[in-house]
């Protein structure tokens, strides 16, 4: 396609020209048949009134028929009998005329004769004689021939202003697209806040923009948790970072004896366990949020599921006494990737380990949802969770109680981590909780059936 | 027992060949792909240790053409990138182990031990440390005259500390090979303090000297004294 060819703007226009092309010739054509035919009829009737006068002048005195040419001005006939002419025109002989006829039947065609005139030539034979009459149809040709001229004239100077105004008006309509594209344009990562105008939001450029501007929100919105991660990020990597570096410049700067040394490297040691694990703990769940890794398709059962994950964490929770229970219907299946779901389990229960006190009681159970859906629920009756932070708490790095973060608050990730697992398999994960009431966290997925 | 450290970084080349020179090693180190190349060709070696991201020849490339030219020397791979399909290819590649990085150095020890014991293993039925016996056919473990009731996971960790006695075990090394997690989840570790605790206690409490002990920021070493 020529670039010309490529714009929108040109092809609805040259669109337009050819269906109206094709319309406005289709109706010329319909004109032009249409006054052939009326024009041949009257011409044909008018024969018939003529034949009518010259049959009457027959029979009531066929020697007057030269009456009928001259006072009804009948110029081209002729009558024959059995035994010869009985009446014949002057022009008739003249343009010879008699050699039109040839046949005996009753006719109404046209005959061109030898000088290339046409004549509409009527036959009427009758049992004692037969009346032959001609109508030049000169001037009727000269009607049609101008009629065609006019048409055929016409058709380009209408598809020239069909191409002008389809090029006006497609230009008028896609001009809103130009604008968007305009806009459009600008906007880059930095300016994701701006927003294309919509004139007419029940039309379909509205819609289109609005479509366009929804997307833009939810990419403005993405980037700017990404924004945070980023930030909350490289804090939380600064934190050991900062440690390390104090416990080393400060140890380098006193003398100590080995054993003091040997701390101050365990300490840093620490720290660089602490940087490991979050690191592979920030890797985890890119993977799985980007599915860079193959997830694998199993049909497992949701109960063996949980009472691993909690075997696995069992030793905690007996440390504190807590009392640490599975109930799970039978054969509750789902279709999931064993191992990633395992580790949001674990990392469910691991969380209710850590909030609830010493002596609580922490309970994973799987059901059968009436929805048709399989659930874990992990509940325990810990300290809770206030509402405010309900949505949040999925996030990575937002933790409920900002203070007690680093010495027993993990990472921060454990519940992004849980969400990522489930997501990737398909299901989804919500929280249910009030402060002083214990907590509900629901894995829910699709079950198999 | 010689090994050749290919490794472009010099402070993780200088780290690798002191730790491993301490522990008897004879140790050599190239710096590049080439230079690995020209050392394999030119000496012979027991074990490299093979950095896979080098200047100019990438390792995956050095190891492929030492294999092509008929070199067995076992091969531990070392390198940052841990995805299934780049250890699947580091070991099509003809590497005989895979650690990433960061790695602890005792889980780097046990991998070089192990590679370099291979195809000579011998089967104890009796692992012994002062006096702490564990038989390994009845599952009987006893100290001194007092018999220890483990619980699976405790004696199993036993079991590693006892065949690595003397020598630094990580908490990476334990969740890999007792745990069997490959990927390390963090509540794992918790799982595994709270567990050795419990060991300590049932193996220590009763006794004067103590066996298990904790490094500060490592792992945790069964006997020995620590250098």
């Amino acid at each position: 396609m020529t670039p010309l060819l490529r714009s929108v703007r040109m092809r609805l226009t040259l669109w337009h020209a050819a269906v109206l092309t094709v319309i406005v010739c289709a109706f010329s054509a319909g004109i032009f048949f249409f006054v052939r035919v009326r024009l041949f009829d009257d011409l044909d009737a008018h024969l018939g009134r003529d034949l009518a006068t010259i049959e009457a002048t027959y029979r009531e005195a066929p020697t007057e028929l030269s009456e009928a040419e001259s006072r009804a001005g009948i110029k081209l006939f002729e009558v024959t009998e059995r035994n010869g002419v009985l009446y014949r025109t002057e022009e008739w002989a003249q343009r010879g005329l008699d050699r039109s006829v040839r046949s005996d039947s009753a006719t109404t065609s046209s005959w061109r004769s030898p000088d290339g005139q046409t004549y509409r030539v009527l036959v009427a034979p009758y049992p004692t004689h037969r009346i032959s009459l001609a109508a030049d149809e000169t001037a009727l040709h000269r009607t049609l021939w101008t009629l065609g001229v006019i048409l055929a004239l016409g058709i380009p100077c209408a598809m020239a202003l069909a191409i002008a105004g389809g090029w006006f008006l497609a230009g008028r309509v896609l001009a809103p697209v130009g604008a968007m594209a305009e806009r459009a344009r600008r906007i880059t990562a930095d300016s994701l806040g701006e927003r294309l105008p919509i004139e007419n939001p029940d039309d379909e450029f509205g819609g289109l923009a609005t479509v366009f501007n929804e997307t833009l929100a939810r990419l403005q919105d993405s980037f700017e948790r990404l924004r945070r991660f980023t930030a909350d990020a490289s804090h939380e990597l600064r934190t050991p970072l900062t440690a390390m570096r104090s416990v080393g410049e400060v140890a380098l700067h006193d003398s100590l004896d080995p054993a003091a040394y040997r701390d101050v490297i365990g300490s840093m040691l620490e720290e660089v366990e602490r940087l490991t694990a979050l690191v592979e703990s920030l890797l985890t769940l890119t993977r799985v949020d980007s599915r860079r890794t193959q997830l694998a398709r199993e049909v497992v059962d949701l109960g063996t599921i949980a009472a691993n994950a909690t075997e696995h964490l069992r030793v905690l929770a007996d440390e504190k006494e807590q009392t640490l229970r599975v109930e799970a219907d039978d054969a509750v299946s789902v279709e999931c990737d064993p191992a990633l779901l395992r580790q949001g389990v674990v990392n469910l229960v691991d969380n209710a380990i850590k909030y609830t006190q010493r002596n609580g009681n922490i309970r994973v159970a799987v059901r059968m949802l009436r929805s048709g859906e399989a659930a874990i629920e992990v509940k325990d009756d810990g300290p809770g969770i206030a509402r405010i932070h309900h949505e949040r708490i999925f996030e990575r790095f937002y933790r409920v109680d900002s203070g007690r973060s680093r010495s027993d608050g993990g990472l921060g990730l454990g519940l992004a981590i849980a969400r990522s697992t489930v997501e990737a398999n398909g299901g989804r994960i919500e929280v249910e909780s009030e402060e002083g009431r214990g907590s509900v966290f629901r894995i829910l997925l699709p079950s198999r059936s | 027992m010689r090994i050749l450290v290919v490794e472009d970084e010099p402070k993780v080349a200088n780290a690798l060949s002191g730790g491993l020179t301490a522990e008897r090693y004879d140790v050599r180190v190239a710096s590049t792909g080439e230079e690995a190349f020209f050392l394999v060709n030119e000496d012979s070696f027991d074990l490299v240790l093979l950095d896979l991201m080098l200047p100019r020849r990438d390792g995956l490339e050095i190891l492929a053409a030492l294999r092509k030219r008929g070199v067995h020397t076992p091969v531990l791979i070392l390198t940052a990138k841990d995805t299934v399909e780049d250890r699947v290819q580091g070991l099509d590649s003809g590497a005989d182990d895979y650690l990433v990085k960061p790695f602890a150095f005792p889980e780097l020890l046990a991998r070089v031990r192990a590679l370099l014991r291979r195809g000579r293993t011998e089967q104890p039925l009796k692992l012994r440390h002062d006096d702490l016996e564990m038989d390994l056919v009845t599952r009987k473990v006893a100290r001194g005259a007092q018999v220890l009731e483990l619980t699976g996971k405790e004696y199993e960790i036993l079991e590693y500390l006892m065949r690595h006695q003397g020598r630094v075990v990580s908490r990476e090394m334990l969740a890999h090979d007792v745990w069997q997690v490959s990927a390390r989840a963090t509540p794992l570790d918790n799982v595994i303090d709270v567990t050795i605790a419990r060991l300590r206690r049932k193996v220590d409490d009763t006794s004067a000297k103590k066996l298990i002990r904790t490094i500060r920021g490592v792992g945790f070493v069964l006997g020995g004294e620590m250098r």
